[in-house]
C-alpha cells in the first residue's frame, strides 16, 4: 500500500524562547555575610529582617501571580474571539489601557467629526419612546463613555405620564461634575417621549433630525471608529445593521428564523459578521437578538458569537436592561 | 345792527318758539294720552288674562330674599344633572344665560359658572301662555329659582355642557332680575378672535371687559382661567409643603427698598413716608438666617414700573421660595425646578377641562416640559444664539427678543417649554448674587424660562456681611441704605439660595395666552386702577 509523504510540521530545529515575563531571583539558600547576626536575633524574639524581606518579596510574587491568573482568565474568555480586546474585569493593573481604544481606534478628534465647538456643550438629543428602549445606542453610550467626557442626562417628556425606573438610570450614574456642563466633550441627552420613530437632533441650525434606531446608530458609531474605507464592506455593515432592526427587531417569528440562520452561516466563515473587525454590524443584531428573546435557541455560531461579543464588555447595559 | 334792533329780532325769535313749543306740548299731550289710553287698555287686558291664568302662582318674581324663611328644599346642580336624574322632580338655581321663545314654548339656557343646561317651557297643563310670556321676557343674566322635570333627550344638545337632559320647567320664579341692557354680552366675550371679524359679529375688546369684570369673570373662558389659576397656588402650596418648606407671610409696608431705590411706590407713612415691597426678598433671607431652612410665600408684590407691555403689572401675586442649601446651589434648582414640574403634571392630569375650554377661546399648543428640567448654561444659550446669526456679547443681558428666539431653538431641539438657564454673568445681576467660584465673571444664578419667557430669577445669594458689602461698594450702593440687609448676615448665615414667581405670568404663559391682563382677576398698570 502506497504512504503519503508527509512533510514534517515543524522544523527540525526548534528554539524555544523563554518568556520574559518571568523574574530572576537571587539564591536565597547561597550562605549570607551576616547569617550569623541574624541567628542572634531570632534568639532574642526578634524576627529575622532577611525574613521579613523574603516574606515581602514572596507575597509581591504571590499578587503578580494573582495578577497573571486573572489576565489569563480573561484571556481565555476571550481567545474564541479573534480581535478582542480584554474583558472589562480583567484586574485594572493590566487593563490601563481602556478597552475601548484596543478596539475602537482611529480618529479621536470631536472638532474634525463635529465641526468646531463654539464654547457650548456638543449635545445630542434622541428621543426615544419608553415602549422600545434603544439597546444599541445604550451600548454605543456606554462605549463613547469610555472614550470621551459624556455628560448622559434622561429626561421624561410631558407626552408620557409615567417610566419604568430603570429607563431612568438607563444612562448609569449621575457623573460627579455634572454640575458644569463645559467640563464635557459630549452630551448625551436621553429623551423618554411618546414619539413613533426614534429621533435624533444634534444640530438644530445646520442638520436636519435624524430619524430611526438604526441611522441613530449609524451616526454615534462614526463617533467611536471610522466606517471601512472598503465600499462594499461599508455596505455589507449597514445591510446587517438594516437586517438587524427590519427583520430581527420588527418582523415576524419566520422572518426571524431565517436571519438567525443568515447569521449563522455568515458567522461560519468569519469571526464577526462584517468580516474580521468587530462592528456596528454585530452591536445592532447582538441587541436585536437579544431583544427578540431568541438568544438562548441559536445555531452554534450565532452562540459561538454570542459569547464572544458578551465577552467584550461593552453589552452590559443593554443586557442590565433585559433583566 | 344798532341795540334795538337787536331787541326787535330777538323778540320775534322768541315769539316764534313760543309758537313752536305750543305745538310741540300739544302734540305731546295727545301723545301722552293716547299712551295712557293703550297701557289702560293693556291693563285691562292683563287684568282679564291673569283672571283666566291658571298657572299664575306657578311663577313670578319672589320678594327679596332677605332670609325670611329657611327652607330644606334641595337645590341641584346644573353639573350634577345626568341620564340618572331623568323623571325626577327637582329644584335648581341658575342664571340665564338665553332664552329664545316660540309660539307656545320658550327655550332657555341655565347656567351655573362654566355648566349650562337647556330647559323648556311649553303651553300644557301646568304651563299657562302667560307663563310662557314671562319666561320669555326674563332678561338674560338673571337669576332664576326653577322646579322642573328632569327629562333624557334623544339628540344630545350639542350647545350645552349638559347634553343629555333637558329640563321641563313647572315653575319659575326670578331671585334677581338683571338690567335688561348689558356692556356686554358673554357669548361676544368668548368668542375666539378672528372668527368675530369674519361673520360680522361683534368681539368685545380688552378694556370694555376689564371695566365690567364682574360680568367677563362670568364667561367659560374666565371662569376656566381663574380655577386653574387657583391650581397653581393649591400645587405650589402643596408640592412645597411636601418638602418640608415653611409658608411665611412678610410685611408690605417697608422702610427702604429692597432691590436698588427705582420701581417703588412710596406711600405717606403718618409723618414719614414708607415704600411699598417690590419683593419679600430681604424678610425670605431673614427668615433663612432665622433657622427655617425652607421657606415660601405667596403675596403681592409691587412694581412701580410705567412699562405698557402684554406681562409687566404693577401689582402682582409673587410665589417666592428661599431654601437653605448643603452644599451647591443647584440643590435649590432642583427643588425649584421640581415645584414647577409637579404643578405642570397636576395642572396636565387635573385641570384638562380648563385647559381645553381656554382654548376654545385662545388655541395654543400643550404646554410640553421634561422632567427632570432642562438646564442649559448661559455661555451655551449665548453660543446657541450666536449659531442662529445673533452677535452679542459675552457679558450682555439676554433682550427680550433674544429670550424669545432662545425659546424657540430650545424647544426645537429639546421639545421642551420649560428650562432653567444658569451661570448669568456676574454684571449683569444685583450686588447680592454669589459670585462662581472658578469663573469671576460669571455668578451662581439662574433665570427659568417658560414658553421662551423669564417668569423667575434666582441666585445663590451672598450669605457673608464682609463680601456682601465688598460687593456693595462694587455697585456703588450708599452702605447706611443697606445697613440693616447687611447686619443680618453678621451672625452666622446658612449657603442659601431662591427665586421668585409671578403667578399671572406663570399661568398666562402655561395657557399660552398674549395678555397677563387676561390671568390677573382685578389688573393693576399704569393706566388702571380700576375696578
Amino acid at each position: 500500500m502506497p504512504m503519503y509523504q508527509v512533510k514534517p510540521i515543524s522544523g527540525s530545529h526548534i528554539k524555544t524562547d523563554l518568556p520574559t515575563c518571568m523574574y530572576k531571583l537571587p539564591n536565597i539558600h547561597a550562605p549570607q555575610g551576616n547569617s550569623y547576626t541574624s541567628e542572634h536575633a531570632i534568639q532574642n524574639g526578634e524576627v529575622d529582617p532577611a525574613v521579613k524581606a523574603l516574606e515581602a518579596r514572596q507575597e509581591e510574587i504571590m499578587k503578580k501571580l494573582y495578577d497573571l491568573k486573572a489576565a489569563v482568565e480573561g484571556l481565555a474568555k476571550t481567545v474564541t474571539t479573534p480581535d478582542a480586546d480584554l474583558d472589562l474585569t480583567v484586574s485594572s493593573s493590566l487593563s490601563s489601557q481602556s478597552p475601548s481604544s484596543t478596539t475602537f481606534n482611529g480618529i479621536s478628534d470631536l472638532d474634525t467629526l463635529l465641526g468646531k465647538d463654539l464654547g457650548a456643550l456638543r449635545d445630542i438629543v434622541i428621543n426615544a419612546n419608553p415602549a422600545q428602549p434603544p439597546l444599541t445606542l445604550l451600548v454605543l453610550h456606554s462605549v463613547l463613555c469610555q472614550r470621551y467626557r459624556v455628560l448622559s442626562t434622561v429626561h421624561v417628556h410631558s407626552s408620557v405620564t409615567s417610566v419604568p425606573p430603570q429607563l431612568l438610570s438607563c444612562l448609569g450614574p449621575r457623573h460627579a461634575d455634572s454640575y458644569a456642563r463645559q467640563m464635557f466633550q459630549l452630551g448625551f441627552t436621553l429623551i423618554w417621549k411618546d414619539v413613533p420613530k426614534l429621533q435624533m437632533k444634534f444640530s438644530v441650525q445646520n442638520m436636519c433630525p435624524i430619524e430611526g434606531e438604526a441611522n441613530v446608530a449609524r451616526f454615534l458609531f462614526k463617533l467611536l471608529s471610522p466606517y471601512p474605507s472598503d465600499p462594499a464592506l461599508a455596505t455589507l455593515v449597514d445591510s446587517w445593521v438594516d437586517t438587524a432592526f427590519f427583520q430581527l427587531a420588527e418582523g415576524s417569528a419566520k422572518e426571524r428564523a431565517t436571519v438567525l440562520r443568515a447569521l449563522n452561516s455568515a458567522l461560519g466563515s468569519n469571526p464577526w459578521l462584517a468580516g474580521p473587525e468587530f462592528s456596528l454590524a454585530d452591536i445592532a443584531c447582538y441587541c436585536c437578538v437579544l431583544q427578540s428573546g431568541s438568544a438562548s435557541s441559536t445555531p452554534t455560531n450565532v452562540q459561538r458569537w454570542i459569547k464572544s461579543c458578551e465577552n467584550l464588555g461593552h453589552f452590559s447595559p443593554a443586557k442590565l436592561f433585559l433583566q | 345792527m344798532t341795540k334795538e334792533e337787536v331787541q326787535g329780532a330777538t323778540e320775534e325769535e322768541q315769539q316764534a318758539q313760543s309758537k313752536k313749543g305750543l305745538k310741540k306740548q300739544q302734540k305731546e299731550a295727545e301723545k301722552a294720552a293716547k299712551k295712557a289710553e293703550k297701557q289702560a287698555k293693556l291693563a285691562a287686558e292683563q287684568q282679564s288674562t291673569e283672571e283666566d291664568d291658571f298657572a299664575k302662582d306657578r311663577y313670578g318674581v319672589s320678594a327679596m330674599v332677605q332670609s325670611q324663611q329657611k327652607l330644606d328644599r334641595v337645590l341641584v346642580r346644573v353639573q350634577d344633572l345626568t341620564p340618572e336624574n331623568a323623571d325626577q322632580l327637582i329644584w335648581l338655581r341658575a342664571r340665564v344665560h338665553t332664552s329664545r321663545a316660540k309660539g307656545k314654548q320658550c327655550f332657555l339656557v341655565l347656567r351655573q359658572q362654566q355648566f349650562n343646561v337647556q330647559a323648556l317651557v311649553a303651553v300644557g297643563d301646568r304651563a299657562s301662555k302667560q307663563m310662557v310670556k314671562f319666561a320669555a321676557n326674563i332678561t338674560k343674566e338673571s337669576i332664576v329659582d326653577v322646579e322642573a322635570l328632569v327629562r333624557k333627550v334623544e339628540q344630545k344638545i350639542e350647545s350645552c355642557s349638559q347634553q343629555d337632559v333637558e329640563l321641563h320647567i313647572e315653575r319659575i320664579f326670578v331671585i334677581s332680575q338683571a338690567e335688561p341692557r348689558l356692556p356686554l354680552q358673554l357669548e361676544d366675550a368668548v368668542r375666539p378672535d378672528g372668527e368675530g371679524e369674519e361673520e360680522g359679529r361683534a368681539t368685545v375688546n380688552q378694556d370694555t371687559k376689564l371695566d365690567n369684570r364682574v360680568i367677563d369673570l362670568r364667561t367659560t373662558t374666565s371662569q376656566a382661567i381663574f380655577r386653574l389659576q387657583s391650581g397653581v397656588c393649591q400645587l405650589f402650596r402643596d408640592t412645597l409643603t411636601k418638602k418640608g418648606f415653611v409658608e411665611i407671610q412678610t410685611p408690605k409696608i417697608i422702610s427702604a427698598a429692597s432691590e436698588g431705590g427705582a420701581n417703588v411706590f412710596t406711600v405717606s407713612y403718618f409723618k414719614t413716608s414708607a415704600y411699598l415691597a417690590q419683593s419679600p426678598q430681604l424678610y425670605k433671607q431673614m427668615c433663612i438666617c432665622a433657622d427655617f431652612d425652607k421657606v415660601f410665600c405667596v403675596g403681592p408684590v409691587f412694581r412701580a414700573e410705567d412699562s405698557n407691555t402684554h406681562r409687566h403689572l404693577t401689582e402682582f401675586v409673587g410665589l417666592d421660595i428661599e431654601m437653605a442649601f448643603s452644599y451647591h446651589y443647584h440643590e435649590v434648582i432642583d427643588s425649584i425646578t421640581d415645584t414647577m414640574v409637579q404643578i405642570f403634571k397636576g395642572l396636565r392630569d387635573n385641570f384638562q377641562t380648563e385647559i381645553q375650554t381656554v382654548n376654545k377661546q385662545y388655541p395654543s399648543e400643550p404646554f410640553k416640559f421634561l422632567e427632570p428640567t432642562l438646564r442649559l448654561e448661559y455661555t451655551e444659550a449665548l453660543a446657541m444664539l450666536h449659531e442662529a446669526g445673533v452677535e452679542m456679547g459675552d457679558e450682555d443681558d439676554l433682550s427680550t427678543p433674544n429670550e424669545k428666539l432662545l425659546g424657540r431653538l430650545v424647544k426645537e431641539k429639546y421639545d421642551t417649554d420649560f428650562y432653567v438657564l444658569d451661570k448669568y454673568p456676574l454684571a449683569v445681576r444685583p450686588f447680592y448674587t454669589m459670585p462662581d467660584p472658578n469663573n469671576p465673571k460669571y455668578s451662581n444664578s439662574y433665570d427659568m424660562f417658560m414658553r421662551g419667557e423669564e417668569i423667575l430669577s434666582g441666585a445663590q445669594r451672598v450669605h457673608d456681611a464682609q463680601m456682601l458689602t465688598d460687593r456693595a461698594i462694587h455697585h456703588q450702593i450708599d452702605l447706611e441704605k443697606i445697613k440693616a440687609y447687611i447686619d443680618s448676615f453678621r451672625y452666622g448665615a446658612p449657603p442659601h439660595g431662591g427665586g421668585g414667581i409671578g403667578l399671572e405670568r406663570v399661568c398666562m404663559l402655561y395657557l399660552g395666552l398674549h395678555n397677563v391682563r387676561q390671568t390677573s382677576m382685578f389688573p393693576r398698570d399704569p393706566k388702571r386702577l380700576t375696578p
